[in-house]
């Protein structure tokens, strides 16, 4: 059912370049922007960095313990129960990240597009489409993805192309914002908004080789990681440091700004429907990983009828926080703040058991 | 009773069971036969007593007058057995397919596929001669996939013109057609044709498993078949192409796919499929590589047209109306100014109403033809709108998305098209782009999720296999070297190996 060998290289690379360049499009930029200010497009790049040495030396177990996922790995290192109870609190973050994140998407819709429609019709929808699409499994999900994959992109692209005119670079003067030390703390703490290539890693067995997998990751992850700069980027230098704080969803007043010749004025629509699928297949992608770590920690070889519950339980944490302003401003930083030196010390800890275990040597 | 009559547990069709054995006493041969075939109430079953000329032996001959080449008895069999002089029976008559059957069901599925059978006195073996003449049509022009470009006949409904049309256009010994049976009450014939050097053995025994696994009384034509074959029969989606043309058949012949022949059709199955080998026609690859391509194009618009193009009407005139440009909108709005209904019931009524004049188009008889066009064009496209039922704008989408339907010729994909584009509208009316985008990608992804014999929907595309890369547009035919790898053929290159 998994693995039937039938994704390659290329598939993972979609999957994973939809899962995180996504956040190009969201509300995240603003989310950096309170404290960075202009110099927020440097705070994905020091991030970047920051959990790169995690990310290579896990990507090295990885390659050391063969055939085992990310969840599976913990347990050979730290042993079952204690890599059972870190699993468990990596699912934690990552499942509560997924309802913050879609609770974000949904309040998008409904303010943009849908003002009048209750929120809950939305998120039911939403996630309920994406349950449905995630039922069919990693294989036709890498396939959508691939097949997507040049759609959204050439969307973006379009977006990149039109907005052009209207960038002025001087405006990422002062180069570091409200302060090199804030930038500095800010990319410390905010370095899981590149949780995603942790959370793919549940994956790894799905490709018939994992050498195609490795590839798949490290090309996805430089591709989106190039375009969120390129694109947070641009947000700096069209809004400047005094509107960038108050824009909620960058990509969308973007969209609004450009223009496609003289007749059509008004054409974020078109760009809303391929952001609307790269955002069903985000979360198609999430919720999938996400039952797969559950299924993973549990030893459940058919988690696909979780999938419900899970879709469920999103939608109702989703629905706590009161309004989207503390969901994104107070709830997902958190969050966020939480889960960096997580994800930063993870791999360290891993490597250190292994070593001193000396299992790495064989 | 005599021992011939011996009961036998059988699923035949007649109630009287069938005898085991043949005695070499002909009048008892010629009681059975005519017990078998009821021969006093069947009319066309007929027979023929006569005493052979060189061993002046009593034989008679049975048949279905019907099925059978009156002539071709008359002078290949009884005419040499009457006059010449020989050896033994087989170095008399003349007929150029003769074989020895020993029991009596042979004997009855070959009377029943047009053959005459022979009895001789003192003789318990029989002779099977065929003279089968079953009627047929001519070879016709393909009407329901035409081309401009291209070779022109269709298949017609009988197996052997069909065979003779492909191998007139592939002369290649590998070339095989394979019988096989099916059905307990009606034999029919299922032919399966495929190049033994290029097919996958292992589809190849799936489908033929698929074929043995079929337990029912008949199966009359490939029309019939294809249900029985696929796997999904509540699909929205078919898993098998069928086509008319002789020339498409090959085509995928010679990548090492699997056609499926009867007796009864003027067509054929071919399997397995993908996305693409519903999207494409044989015209794609006659014309010119710019030529080929810009008609896929216009084609994959016509999909978009379709399935999207009500529905996006819907969704932004209902849900995103600031997209419109202003004067647009001006104009729509003064356009729906006196209609009473909600846009999109107005949609449904146009989209149900050209659905009918489809329907009615096919079904009506050919001297009232006519009248389609002025009921269709007067009543539901002038007057309606003169009557404010329906604003002028819907008429135009519809017709926009009823004229695309034509261009996907193939009728399974078509009425796949079809109602995908209803499922769409709805999803449109109820929530906008969400549910519009929501529900085509799952649309999409169930396509993607979707195998024909154990191939993937949207393969060579993703999952990725070596191919010619035939997907969208098509590679100039000199650069088209691979076979589809999806299908995994015994042999990859279209090209002649450097060793032979």
């Amino acid at each position: 059912m998994l693995n039937n060998g039938s994704l390659k290289t290329r598939e993972i690379v979609a999957i994973l370049s939809l899962f995180l360049g996504m956040k190009l499009a969201d509300s995240t930029p603003s989310l950096l922007a309170q404290k960075s200010q202009n110099g927020f497009w440097l705070v994905p790049i020091l991030s970047f960095f920051i959990l790169l040495p995690s990310f290579l030396l896990i990507m090295y177990l990885l390659k050391k313990y063969k055939d085992k996922n990310l969840i599976e790995l913990m347990e050979a290192i730290l042993g079952k129960w204690f890599g059972k109870a870190l699993g468990l609190l990596f699912f934690t973050f990552v499942f509560l990240s997924l309802s913050l994140d879609s609770r974000n998407y949904v309040e998008q819709i409904k303010i943009l597009y849908f003002p009048e429609s209750p929120t809950k019709v939305i998120f039911f929808i939403f996630i309920g489409i994406a349950f449905f699409g995630a039922k069919k499994g990693i294989e036709v999900i890498g396939y959508t993805s691939w097949i997507a994959f040049p759609l959204i992109k050439f969307s973006v692209t379009l977006v990149f192309l039109l907005i052009f005119g209207k960038i002025i670079i001087q405006r990422i003067f002062p180069i570091f914002g409200s302060g090199i030390d804030i930038l500095m703390l800010e990319g410390l703490q905010k370095a899981s908004i590149f949780s995603e290539i942790f959370i793919i890693l549940i994956a790894y067995t799905a490709t018939k080789e994992t050498k195609k997998f490795r590839h798949g990751v490290y090309l996805g992850s430089i591709f989106a990681f190039l375009e969120i700069i390129l694109f947070y980027f641009i947000y700096t230098t069209v809004f400047d440091y005094n509107s960038i704080q108050k824009v909620a969803f960058p990509f969308h007043d973007i969209t609004q700004y450009i223009q496609f010749g003289e007749f059509f004025t008004n054409i974020e629509t078109i760009f809303m429907v391929f952001w609307l699928f790269a955002a069903y297949l985000r979360f198609i992608i999430f919720l999938y990983l996400i039952t797969m770590i559950f299924g993973a920690i549990f030893e459940i070889k058919k988690f696909e009828p979780l999938l419900l519950p899970f879709s469920f339980l999103s939608i109702m944490i989703g629905l706590l926080p009161l309004n989207s302003i503390s969901n994104e401003l107070f709830l997902r930083e958190t969050l966020f703040m939480i889960m960096s030196p997580f994800l930063i010390l993870l791999p360290v800890l891993l490597w250190i058991v292994a070593l001193s275990k000396g299992e790495l040597r064989s | 009773m005599s021992p011939f009559f011996q009961a036998e547990k059988s699923t035949s069709e007649t109630d009287m069971p069938i005898p085991t054995s043949i005695s070499n006493r002909l009048e008892i041969n010629i009681e059975q036969m005519k017990e078998l075939f009821s021969f006093k109430v069947n009319k066309d079953f007929s027979y023929r007593s006569f005493v052979i000329h060189f061993n002046k032996k009593q034989a008679t001959i049975f048949y279905y007058s019907s099925i059978v080449n009156g002539d071709k008895i008359n002078e290949t069999i009884l005419k040499p057995l009457l006059e010449e002089d020989g050896r033994d029976l087989s170095n008399i008559i003349t007929i150029e397919n003769l074989l020895v059957l020993n029991d009596y069901k042979q004997i009855i599925k070959h009377i029943n596929s047009g053959k005459a059978v022979l009895f001789v006195d003192g003789d318990s073996s029989v002779y099977s001669l065929d003279v089968a003449d079953f009627q047929h049509r001519v070879i016709t022009k393909a009407e329901n996939e035409s081309v401009i470009k291209g070779p022109q006949d269709a298949f017609t409904e009988s197996l052997n013109v069909n065979l003779s049309l492909i191998r007139k256009q592939m002369h290649d010994r590998q070339l095989i057609s394979e019988g096989m049976q099916v059905g307990v009450r009606s034999k029919s014939e299922i032919n399966l044709l495929y190049v033994k050097d290029l097919v996958n053995e292992e589809i190849l025994n799936n489908v033929k498993k698929r074929i043995e696994d079929i337990s029912v009384d008949s199966i009359r034509n490939v029309e019939l078949l294809e249900q029985y074959l696929e796997e999904r029969p509540y699909s929205i989606v078919p898993t098998i192409l069928y086509t008319e043309r002789p020339d498409k058949a090959t085509a995928y012949l010679e990548d090492g796919f699997i056609v499926i022949l009867m007796d009864t059709s003027s067509a054929c199955l071919i399997v397995p499929v993908t996305f693409w080998s519903f999207f494409h026609s044989p015209e794609d690859n006659y014309l010119r590589y710019l030529y080929g391509n810009f008609s896929r194009m216009i084609r994959l618009l016509c999909f978009y047209l379709t399935t999207m193009i009500s529905a996006t009407y819907v969704a932004i005139s209902n849900f995103h109306s600031e997209m419109i440009p202003p004067d647009l909108l001006l104009a729509i709005t003064a356009s729906r100014e006196y209609v009473p209904f909600p846009l999109i019931f107005e949609v449904l009524i146009m989209e149900i109403a050209f659905e009918i004049i489809r329907e009615a188009g096919i079904r009506i008889p050919n001297p009232l033809g006519p009248t389609i066009g002025i009921v269709g064009a007067l009543i539901l496209g002038q007057a309606a709108v003169e009557a404010n039922i329906i604003s002028p704008i819907i008429v135009i989408i519809a017709a926009l998305s009823g004229l695309s339907s034509f261009a996907i010729s193939d009728i399974n994909i078509n009425f796949t098209v079809r109602l995908t584009k209803f499922i769409f509208i709805l999803a449109a009316g109820l929530f906008g782009m969400l549910a519009l985008i929501g529900v085509f990608l799952l649309w999409f992804m169930y396509l993607a999720s979707i195998k024909s014999f154990g191939v993937s929907f949207f393969a060579p595309l993703s999952p990725h296999f070596k191919s010619a890369n035939d997907t969208f547009f098509r590679k100039a035919i000199k650069k088209q070297i691979f076979r589809p790898g999806q299908i995994k053929p015994q042999d990859m290159t279209k090209r002649p190996k450097d060793s032979n």
